[in-house]
């Protein structure tokens, strides 16, 4: 199960667990994004790298811009998987305080 | 426990559903779950994506004891694609010069304990194991 929505202060929250089953759900949301975003991965349980995929996909286009994303609330385990893919370069990480 | 699954990306919710069984009832933590889920997606989704010549299912067996958790993945009737050749992406590289893809071998490759890979009579093997 995955969901990806807009909260209600504008931040945009994931749900579940993104693999590579529910990515194009996830970039149809994302191409939605223009300018600079939070996304909430408190209630993320799980990534796999077609999700990261997606992020950087976001990424990239969104910095041709000059915006960005953000990730907040990010769990120890996808935490990892963003270190060892050198993301803490490349987007701004919020651990979630366990 | 072993299983076959349809070579199809939609089939990743069953492996899931499966390989959590399995943990589950062997009381294996999340720091083992994430990585061992991982790997398996990652290299399930190769198969599936790398291996479009071959119409057979994917056979999957997952044995957890004592906290360690050890995992066979067959495929059937393909090429071979050997997942224990050196990924190395440049994570150290700026944004512009990233290009999404390439992280999926490098991250079990990172996460799992031993990974080990078999090609005979046109038949994969990987295994891996974590604790």
């Amino acid at each position: 199960m995955f969901e990806i929505d807009y909260g209600a202060d504008g931040v945009v929250v994931c749900t579940g667990r993104l693999d590579a089953a529910q990515c194009a759900k996830a970039e149809a949301f994302m191409d939605g994004i223009k300018e600079d975003g939070v996304l909430d991965f408190g209630k993320l349980e799980y990534i796999s790298s077609a999700g990261l995929g997606i992020l950087l996909k976001t990424q990239k286009r969104l910095a041709t811009s000059g915006a960005a994303l953000k990730i907040i609330n990010v769990n120890n385990h996808i935490h990892d998987v963003f270190r060892y893919s050198g993301f803490h370069a490349i987007f701004e990480i919020e651990a979630r305080q366990e | 426990m072993k299983k076959s699954f349809n070579r199809s990306i939609e089939s990743l919710s069953d492996v899931y559903e499966f390989t959590e069984g399995v943990l589950a009832a062997n009381d294996i933590g999340d720091a083992v779950k994430f990585p061992v889920h991982l790997a398996m997606e990652e290299l399930f989704v190769n198969m599936v994506e790398y291996h479009p010549e071959s119409s057979e299912d994917i056979v999957l067996e997952v044995e957890a004891e004592d906290g360690k958790v050890s995992v066979t993945m067959r495929d059937f009737d393909v090429e071979p694609f050997d997942v224990t050749a050196p990924s190395t992406p440049d994570t150290d590289a700026a944004l512009e010069e990233r290009t999404p893809g390439g992280l999926g071998l490098y991250l079990i490759q990172t996460m799992v304990d031993n990974l080990e890979y078999n090609y005979e009579d046109r038949r994969s093997t990987v295994r891996f194991t974590k604790e």
